[in-house]
Parts: structure tokens; sequence; C-alpha cells
């Protein structure tokens, strides 16, 4: 079995493919293995196992072997993961997460908020004043809100993201 | 004073640090710099071992070169994974409620960290 111990790694197989995938993930032997017999070790159904295989295949964390059973003619699939594709996968990650930070960050340096007091949502200048500084789900007011510590967070994290490259 | 800053400021010391230092270098008491500590120890960011300073007992940390994960760390923050990896969803980080939601759960994050510092 493969235990993933990274705690990103982990992380980062739960938010692809969810706690039941991860479960299946750390029943892959070191060696080659089916979609059917992955089934039975997890007693998870066989659409949520080839549906988690191949999430992995499309994130080049699995990689796949046809085979043709020479009896039946049947094609057999015989899948193994690349643990070694992590750093590439979440390097990937990486720049494609600061690609929008970057358009999030113009449009928070762009633009003057506006929130409902209430907590409903939060409106641009524009949007807020056309309705009158009035939330259009709750009747309450619309005030300004500061966001320079979301710019501020944004800047920070993107530092970070940054020097993970 | 985050865990990150924490982390980076240990990561910058190869030979490791003392615990006793760590606070003192970080300019936060020694309670604030144990929760810290107990947090990257818990998320393998870090190892120490027992050390004795002028008599007095303490721990050296060393930054763990072993975790690899720790490159990407963050992509983790505040214990969430970042949340454009694996989403299918038409995309418009302006407006991506989950986007919003990561970034605000951040900040909140950090004004939590500041919160402890002034208590």
């Amino acid at each position: 079995m493969a235990a993933v111990e990274e705690i990103i790694h982990r992380a980062y197989l739960n938010k692809l493919v969810g706690e039941e995938g991860l479960r299946i993930v750390e029943c892959i032997p070191g060696e080659e293995i089916t979609d059917e017999r992955l089934a039975e070790l997890t007693g998870i159904s066989l659409n949520t196992v080839r549906r988690t295989l191949y999430l992995l295949y499309e994130h080049r964390l699995a990689v796949y072997r046809r085979k043709r059973d020479p009896d039946s003619g049947w094609l057999t699939y015989l899948w193994q993961l690349c643990p070694e594709n992590f750093d590439k996968a979440l390097q990937s990650e990486t720049k494609r997460l600061l690609r929008k930070l970057d358009e999030r960050l113009a449009y928070e340096k762009e633009n003057i908020f506006y929130a409902c007091t209430e907590g409903c949502a939060r409106f641009v200048f524009d949007e807020a004043s056309e309705a009158n500084f009035v939330c259009p789900f709750c009747q309450g007011s619309l005030e300004y809100m500061e966001n320079s510590k979301v710019v501020e967070t944004i800047e920070r994290q993107m530092v970070d993201l940054k020097a993970c490259l | 004073m985050s865990s990150n800053e924490a982390l980076d400021y240990i990561r910058a010391h190869p030979e490791g640090i003392l615990q006793s230092d760590l606070w003192k270098a970080l300019n936060i008491d020694s309670r604030k710099c144990s929760r810290i500590v107990a947090k990257l120890l818990k998320e393998s960011y870090i190892t120490r071992e027992v050390e004795s300073s002028d008599g007095i007992r303490t721990y050296r940390i060393h930054y763990t070169e072993a975790t690899r994960s720790g490159r990407f760390r963050s992509l983790l923050a505040v214990d969430v994974f970042e949340p454009c990896a694996g989403c299918i969803e038409e995309c418009t980080p302006e407006h991506c409620a989950k986007l919003s939601e990561w970034i605000f759960a951040i900040v909140m994050g950090l004004d939590g960290d500041a919160a402890m510092e002034n208590a």
C-alpha cells in the first residue's frame, strides 16, 4: 500500500479526488493494479475508482497500461501511481493560482467596495450606487469596506507562492 | 507573527536555533512561540531535540529539509488547500466565491494571529 505521508500531498489529493479517492490512492500498491481489484480492496464502487484514477491520470499522478486478454480479447487497464510527479503537479498548480491571484489583485486595487452590514455580499462602488447603497438581498445598508488587508494578503501570498517555484 | 514567518526564520538557520532564542528573535512571548512550534512540529515542518543552554533546558529546532512539502506550503493556507486545484467551473477570479472564501480565511487567520499577539 502506498502511504501518502507528505501533508501537502495528502491535502492536494484530498482536494482533487476527495476522501474516498484518498483511500483508493492509499490502496494502490507499488506495482500495477486493475481498477476492479482496487474496487474489491477498498469496497468503493468501480465507478468511483475509475473516476479517481482518471482524475489522477489527468494530473499526471497515475499512468495506465492496456493489456489484451488473449482468450477473451478484453482489454484490461493496469494502473500505477506516479508519486515522483507530485512536485511538478504542485508547481503547475502554483503557477495557475498565481495567475488567478494576479487578476484578483488588480480587481481589488482598481475598485472601491461596499459591503452589506448584514454580511450578505460585497459590491463595487457602481453597483452599490445603482442600488442606492441598499442591499438588494436584505434591504440592509451598504457601507464602505476597507480592502487594504485583502490586498496585502494577496500580495504576501503571491510572494510566498513565487518562492515555491 | 504567523507560523509561516517563524518557519522562514528557522529555515534561515541551517545550524538550528534554540527555542529560547527563537521567541526573543521573533519578538513574541514564549507561550506564543510554544504554540507556533507545536503547530510546525505537528505539520512536520521542523524537528527539535533537547539541549541545555547555560544550564537551562531548551530545544534546538531544525527545519526539516526532507519535508519537500514545505516548499509548497503556501498552497495550504489556514489548513485549506487553495481552491483552484481541480476546479472545473468557469473561471472569474474577480468574483469567484471559493477564491474569495480562501483569501478572506487567510485575512481572518492573520487577524487572529494579531489578536493573539495583542492579548
